[in-house]
């Protein structure tokens, strides 16, 4: 692009980039952006849906901040991403163990890896016969060693981890995945290098494994805690009332309902965009953090 | 911006209207390109149902020629969300499905079409042989439901009576229940008491009286004793009712005082239903698209009596009802209030409905003969009839602009249910939250006007 006579071909192909760029953009700014807007106004509305949005200023975050089911659906949703380390520290484990060679790898990347591609609805209706107090495979299993399990998505105390043990079992192929890629990429002669140092297994586990597959984390952690943060369908499909008391519903199912049960698109709008803005604050830090503590290796 | 940029953007931005218009383009429903009438119809189901209505469609467009019918059918449980996306669109289908509580709404914001004339005016529909409390359901003059112009029609009335285990009564001798005078409370918990028992001796349990679930079931023990979820013109929550208390305590003392259900760990929906199929259960409640599946499932015989009557001496029982409704932005009004009549009482369709066992039929004359064929389980048909015509009722929340107070009844009942929270304590927190809600729906229905 510096010359200042720039070929004829390759201003025709710089052309066709652009349309090919274009059509993302158009995509994102037709199906992400405006709507996105749309709903921004609407949170300052008391749109039903059906009818006329009437500007009614604040109204609805003012309502939203005593509304004692927003704090709960907010509070189960956090709940949920317990989730998240306990299905990192799996994954990564998992990988470490099939990074080895050993006998049958690919058949059990693809038995871990199938949840990730199942639809999430056929899988969550799965698992909700599974939970079934009297004749779920959980507790039947559980019944094999002498336990009387509970019935998993009626109690409040149990709904939960419930949920949170799927959502582990769900995404654990995907992260599994990516760490075993993040694996292969780590250079053996650090390792050999360690070994030749003296380090241990541990040490070198902790000095050279961890801190190479450190960006990998941060990308599943960021996406994760964004994927959690919208959890809904499982909850939608497995607790269709949003669970015992409440108690398994997330921010998006009560945004859900709030807007297609009850007319209320406007508060749910605004309830929306608290989500949206919570999400981008924890990411923002997250990334803030990551600089702080990343260190580059040449 | 160079000048190459400039036009780049300009392509761009050319690209992206054209992409609109080409989008907006399709948003036109004008008469087809053959000169058809084209009408969308979008509806739910589950399987046996999306076939027969499917081939009611099918016949509809052989009796008229010039009409194509779009068929949009969706699963259950997604259909509302997918109604509302469509409809906050404006992108209203001609005829669809909708819930009796949405007809205030749907009617305030113009969604709906009046069709009362050409329900009135219709040859193939005999208004006097629909069942007028069905009807009643989809009219609404703007401020009292069940009077003035129609908006829909329905699709079926789905009353939910309750049923016994016939085989059950005969093997234990206990006499089989009365089909036209209800138990009183006492005598439901007698009979259920003798009924449950231990039948292969190992020490546990294995049959029982019943096992209601609290969201379909509490309904008719409430409205028999005199009580109500709301008040006559739905501006006040009236669970703190000592009425309404008694029959809530009577519900759960079902469990915890009598022991006539399954405990407590067992109480789910699914559990109770299994258990009625495996004929554990003395008492069940049976709705008209239950028949089916009990007809292959069930290896016992099975009858309807009225729901025990509570201080007013009289049965209750709800209601339900689905209604097929016309957009109020067809282009074609005629032929789509044609085919909403058509799915809703034309005689075939409703024959072949009934003949699935999935619902009842919209014709009276058709509903009475069904209901007097003995060759249908269960023998005592009439009690769906009896609750259609006499003593049944629709739901609180139909009343109302919003379900979200009546549902907030129910968000938090299961410690009382589990005996953690007693039910005086749990009305007097539940109906202050429940009036706000309701006053919040009041309002919202005042704003759409």
């Amino acid at each position: 692009m510096k010359t200042k006579t720039i070929s004829k071909l390759y201003r025709t192909e710089q052309r066709y980039a652009y349309l090919f760029v274009a059509a993302p953009v158009i995509g994102f700014f037709l199906f992400a952006f405006v709507p996105l807007m749309y709903s921004v106004y609407g949170a300052f509305t008391n749109w039903n849906g059906l009818g006329q949005m009437k500007f009614i200023g604040f109204e609805n975050f003012v309502n939203l901040f005593k509304d004692e089911y927003f704090y709960k659906s907010m509070y189960n949703t956090l709940f949920m991403m317990i989730g998240i380390p306990i299905g990192i520290v799996l994954a990564l484990l998992l990988a470490l163990a099939l990074n080895r060679g050993i006998f049958g790898t690919n058949t059990f990347r693809v038995i871990y890896y199938i949840p990730v591609i199942s639809s999430i609805a056929a899988v969550s209706i799965l698992w909700q016969w599974a939970y079934n107090g009297d004749y779920g495979l959980v507790n039947q299993f559980l019944a094999l060693i002498g336990i009387d399990g509970p019935n998993w998505l009626q109690n409040t105390d149990t709904v939960k981890p419930a949920l949170i043990l799927m959502a582990i079992w769900k995404g654990l192929g995907y992260t599994m995945l990516l760490y075993l890629a993040a694996l292969q990429s780590v250079p053996k002669s650090f390792y050999e290098a360690a070994k030749l140092d003296g380090a241990n297994a541990w040490q070198s586990f902790l000095h050279i494994t961890l801190p190479m597959v450190k960006p990998v984390t941060f990308f599943i952690i960021v996406t994760n805690i964004i994927g959690g943060a919208q959890i809904f369908t499982e909850i939608n499909v497995m607790t269709p009332t949003g669970g015992p008391e409440y108690s398994s519903a997330s921010a998006v199912f009560y945004i859900w309902q709030k807007s297609f049960g009850n007319f209320q698109l406007g508060y749910a709008s605004a309830m929306a965009l608290v989500l949206g803005l919570f999400i981008f604050i924890v990411t923002l830090l997250q990334f803030r953090m990551n600089e702080k503590s990343s260190f580059d290796l040449d | 911006m160079n000048r190459k940029s400039k036009k780049m953007f300009a392509l761009t931005m050319s690209a992206l209207m054209t992409t609109s218009l080409a989008l907006a383009g399709c948003s036109s429903d004008e008469a087809g390109a053959d000169g058809k009438v084209e009408l969308t119809f979008m509806f739910r189901g589950n399987p046996e149902e999306l076939k027969a209505y499917q081939a009611t469609v099918k016949r509809f467009e052989e009796a008229n020629k010039d009409v194509k019918v779009t068929m949009v059918q969706t699963a259950p449980d997604q259909y509302d969300t997918k109604l509302k996306s469509a409809i906050a669109g404006r992108k209203i289908p001609d005829v669809f499905f909708y819930n009796p509580a949405q007809v205030k709404a749907y009617v305030n914001s113009g969604v709906l079409l009046d069709i009362t004339e050409a329900v009135e005016n219709s040859e193939d529909v005999k208004l006097d042989d629909i069942w007028e409390k069905g009807v009643d359901k989809y009219r609404f003059d703007g401020k009292t439901l069940g009077e003035g112009a129609i908006y829909g029609l329905p699709k079926d009335l789905g009353p939910f009576a309750l049923g016994y285990n016939k085989t059950m009564f005969e093997e234990a001798g206990v006499p089989l229940p009365d089909k036209d005078k209800p138990y009183t409370w006492d005598e439901f918990v007698d009979v259920a008491k003798q009924l449950t028992k231990d039948t292969n001796g190992d020490g546990k349990m294995d049959q029982y009286g019943t096992g209601f679930n609290v969201n379909w079931a509490l309904q008719p023990f409430v409205w028999s004793n005199g009580a109500d979820w709301i008040n006559e013109d739905g501006t006040k929550v009236t669970i703190d009712d000592p009425k309404f208390i008694e029959a809530l305590q009577f519900f759960v003392d079902q469990q915890l005082k009598h022991g006539i259900t399954p405990s407590i760990g067992e109480t789910q929906t699914l559990d109770t239903y299994q258990r009625w199929l495996k004929g554990q259960l003395a008492f069940f409640p049976v709705g008209p698209w239950d028949m089916a599946a009990f007809k292959e499932q069930l290896k016992f015989e099975y009858d309807l009596l009225p729901w025990p009557a509570g201080s007013t001496g009289k049965a209750s029982g709800w209601v339900g009802s689905l209604g097929i409704g016309v957009g109020s932005t067809t282009k074609h009004k005629e032929k789509a209030a044609e085919l909403a009549m058509y799915l809703s009482a034309d005689q075939e369709g409703q024959q072949a409905l009934v003949d699935a066992q999935v619902q009842l039929p919209n014709s009276m004359e058709i509903a009475e003969t069904w209901a007097a064929d003995t060759s249908i389980q269960p023998e005592n048909k009439q009690e769906f009839l009896d609750l259609i015509n006499d003593y049944g009722r629709g739901f609180p929340a139909e009343k109302t602009y919003t379900a979200e107070w009546y549902d907030e009844f129910f968000k938090n009942i299961q410690p009382v249910l589990d005996g953690k929270t007693s039910v005086e304590d749990y009305v007097k927190t539940a109906q202050p939250k429940m009036q706000k809600l309701l006053d919040a729906a009041i309002e919202q229905e005042k704003q759409a006007n």
